[in-house]
């Protein structure tokens, strides 16, 4: 049989060894089938290790004995355990490690794409040749990388399906269908002829992706036929989970993932608004997981696999559990160690033509230039050996990352922003990004496998010290630095107007620290914020500017928050929009009537019931459990109305309600029928003005100021 | 997030949490010039938190000094303006 060449598009263990799913170049997707034996490794006490080895013996594995390198400790010797069929192993190692909790494994519970990456060179969503008798696979041979900036695309048939409606605010009524030029809705009643329609279209037009709103909470646990390409397989169902991540309960609804073909659903998926389908894609193709996996996952779970493949690749042994605490320290390491990023007290009040220059990913460039990674020790975490020594795990994942998402930025900027491929560049290089902001954090993440806390702590050190090198370049050179936060600065100086303006500025402050800084934009003008509490104090990170070509920016301010409801949000975009109108701030005094105009008309419509329901919702997320409050929020009360409808409600889940008059004040949705006219209009209007008057109130005083000010 | 020391901003809270008695013995409009000291303090709480002190309280109180030194020099710019006006006035 000739070659087969063509994208892999799924891998997954079925009963005997591993099932490989080809979208090949002769628009077939095939079925294959390949041998995967998998190895995984156990080591500690010598007479558990043998005890082991018998109770492995009996149950068919192959066993060797082996010396295999611990990022941490260097060579150990470790017993070597081959199981023939992948699928075996999560349920062999569960009684292995229950029977034998003192051992360490590694290599036990990394997924299997990672593996059949490291093993063959080839990855999913990666071209490659296969040699195939019948449909048993021979050889494969990996034909592209993840790290190519023009990959041919995968010409995937995608089936859009989407409700008429939140299925969370009322019951849908028609779901639309859509695929090529095909676009139409079918009723959801009776079901059973809906089913019978939707069944149809599958099977007719064959979908590689399923790309539903609301399909993973909704519509496909509702279904009676199995949706996969996979017919041997069942459908794979998560169940919902609240967790503890970043300070805060999360939850997340149940799953749905298929074989042979992918489900994502819109509304479950991470970020997906942040970046889109190509951006999942991009992170699927650089962190091997496989699309449905990164979809629903944290950006965290991709950088995590990206650390494994780089440790299979190299014969890094990869630890089960996390093995490193943080070091003991004195009381006085522990305040020099234990801080942050460096966060500058702005100067409130509003600037003009005021430059905002990024240091370029800085806590990624930082690991990768000073080599930054948690096996290294003492001096090389203050970055006194650069290049002196092997380049670490976490600077060898995280290099050709920085260089994909540099290369891809540098594309984005010579093309001419309505080019039709800017898009797509964009989202590539912002879920890129979401993978080297988090994986600072998983260095000091205290589960992380490749984590330690002192080379979290390294990172953040350095970049203080970059910040204040910065700092000083830009006031050698003449600049004012009016606000710096963690990775900016914003500067200003007389005469400096344009982009162009600054170049000298960029250069410099490169040059000094070795990290390369882009200007984000200078603003026409730029609003500092004071506290609420205190106007004589500055807060970091609340800000809102307008750059010169019209475009705006804000910062901590309502439009921001989560739980803002979209008419609050939307009145108050529009005000900064008018306002945005005024080339000099002297000209904005001329567009505080129209702004005005703008909230009253916004609050004529509210009160004449012209704004729809879905504005006036509110989306906030439940903190801890609904009993535990001691003064319920409206979150809380609305979730006590869940409660008593019979739905189930568990910490970390985002309620939605709307501000009604009267008690308990809120109607969640979802929970029968909202009356209308009990929605409190005089609650949402106060909020709005408010909103509204963060902008415009803010900007008269801190006009004033500037205007009556002396400054040194 | 992660922290296991609390940042400068919380420690200067903790320490006008201490003074509330202090502050509360104060005339009202002594208070408001009191909470303006601790408001030039946290204009600084970058600086403060470089000294890597035990206490940073003596950093906080330079900054304190250091606000109002400024204060004083734009106010000292501000007569300076005023006297050139004058004078040009009486000229």
């Amino acid at each position: 049989m000739a070659p087969l060449t063509g994208w892999l598009i799924d891998l997954y263990p079925n009963e005997t060894d591993l099932a490989l799913w080809l979208l090949a170049d002769s628009g077939e997707r095939l079925l294959l089938r390949m041998d995967f034996p998998i190895t995984f490794y156990a080591a500690g006490d010598f007479s558990a290790l043998r005890q082991a080895w018998r109770f492995l013996r009996d149950k068919g594995v192959i066993l060797a004995r082996e010396t295999r390198r611990d990022l941490f400790t260097g060579e150990r010797t470790v017993l070597a355990a081959t199981v023939p069929r992948p699928a075996s192993l999560p349920e062999l190692f569960a009684e292995l490690s229950a029977a034998f909790p003192a051992l360490d494994y590694y290599d036990a519970d990394v997924p299997l794409p990672l593996r059949f990456a490291a093993r063959t060179g080839g990855g999913l969503l990666g071209r490659c040749r296969i040699d195939a008798t019948g449909n048993r696979v021979a050889a494969i041979e990996a034909l592209d990388s993840p790290w190519e900036l023009d990959p041919q695309p995968i010409p995937l048939r995608v089936l859009e399906l989407s409700p008429d409606v939140d299925p969370a605010l009322r019951p849908p009524g028609r779901l639309r269908v859509k695929y090529g030029r095909v676009d139409y809705t079918i009723s959801l009643e009776p079901f059973q002829s809906f089913e019978i329609a939707l069944h149809a279209t599958i099977h007719q037009f064959d979908p590689d992706l399923i790309l539903s709103d609301y399909g993973d909470t909704w519509l496909l646990p509702r279904l009676t036929f199995n949706p996969n390409r996979d017919p041997a397989k069942d459908v794979l169902s998560r169940k919902a989970e609240s967790y503890f991540a970043y300070g805060q309960v999360v939850y997340r609804g149940s799953q749905v993932y298929l074989f042979g073909r992918w489900h994502i659903d819109r509304k479950n998926a991470m970020l997906f608004g942040e970046y889109g389908l190509e951006g999942v894609l991009e992170q699927a193709r650089v962190t091997g997981l496989g699309v449905q996996e990164m979809a629903r996952k944290s950006p965290g779970a991709g950088i995590t696999a990206m650390q494994m493949l780089t440790a299979l690749r190299t014969g890094v042994l990869v630890p089960v559990v996390k093995q490193q605490a943080e070091s003991a320290k004195t009381l006085d390491e522990l305040i020099r160690a234990d801080k942050g990023g460096m966060i500058y007290q702005p100067l409130i009040g509003v600037h003009e033509h005021v430059a905002q220059i990024d240091f370029a990913s800085m806590y990624p460039s930082i690991m990768v230039n000073f080599n930054i990674s948690p096996e290294k020790k003492g001096p090389a975490l203050s970055g006194a050996t650069i290049g002196s020594e092997v380049e670490g795990l976490i600077p060898q994942t995280l290099r050709p990352l920085l260089e994909k998402r540099l290369a891809l930025k540098r594309r984005l900027a010579e093309l001419d922003p309505r080019d039709c491929r800017a898009k797509s560049l964009k989202a590539r290089a912002a879920a890129l990004k979401w993978l080297l902001v988090v994986c600072f954090g998983y260095l000091g993440y205290k589960n992380a496998r490749f984590g330690k806390i002192e080379s979290h702590e390294a990172v953040t050190s350095i970049s203080r010290e970059l910040l204040l090198q910065a700092k000083e370049t830009a006031e050698e050179l003449g600049f004012t630095v009016l606000h710096m936060y963690i990775d900016c600065l914003f500067v200003q100086k007389p005469g400096c107007e344009q982009a162009a303006d600054f170049s000298p500025l960029l250069a410099a402050i490169e040059q000094q620290t070795g990290i390369p800084i882009a200007l984000e934009g200078v603003y026409r003008w730029v609003a500092f914020l004071p506290s609420k509490r205190d106007k004589r104090i500055p807060v970091p990170n609340r800000y809102f500017g307008v750059f010169l070509d019209g475009e705006i920016k804000y910062r901590g301010i309502e439009l921001r928050r989560h739980d803002t409801p979209p008419f609050v949000a939307k009145v108050q975009l529009a005000v900064l929009q008018c306002l945005a109108g005024a080339k000099t701030l002297a000209q904005v005094q001329d567009y505080i009537p129209k702004a005005r105009e703008i909230v009253e008309h916004s609050n004529r419509e509210l009160r004449a019931g012209r704004v729809p329901l879905e504005d006036l919702v509110i989306t906030q997320r439940l903190s801890r459990d609904v009993n535990a409050y001691k003064f319920p929020s409206p979150a809380a009360r609305a979730a006590r109305q869940w409660i008593d409808a019979g739905k189930s409600v568990a910490p970390g889940q985002v309620m939605r309600f709307v501000f009604t008059r009267g008690k308990p004040g809120v109607w969640a949705a979802g929970v029968g029928e909202l009356d209308e006219r009990t929605v409190d209009v005089g609650r949402y209007i106060r909020l709005s003005e408010s909103a509204a008057g963060t902008i415009w109130g803010a900007l008269i005083e801190l006009i004033k100021m500037v205007t009556d000010g002396f400054h040194l | 997030m992660g922290r296991t020391l609390p940042t400068i901003t919380q420690q200067l809270s903790d320490t006008e949490a201490a003074l509330v008695r202090f502050r509360r013995t104060l005339r009202k409009s002594d208070q408001y010039i009191f909470d303006g000291l601790f408001a030039a303090a946290r204009c600084h709480t970058a600086a403060i938190s470089q000294m890597d002190a035990l206490l940073p309280f003596e950093a906080a109180l330079l900054a304190i000094l250091l606000e109002q030194a400024k204060e004083i020099a734009i106010l000292r710019q501000k007569l300076e303006t005023l006297d050139g006006s004058t004078h040009r006035l009486a000229d």
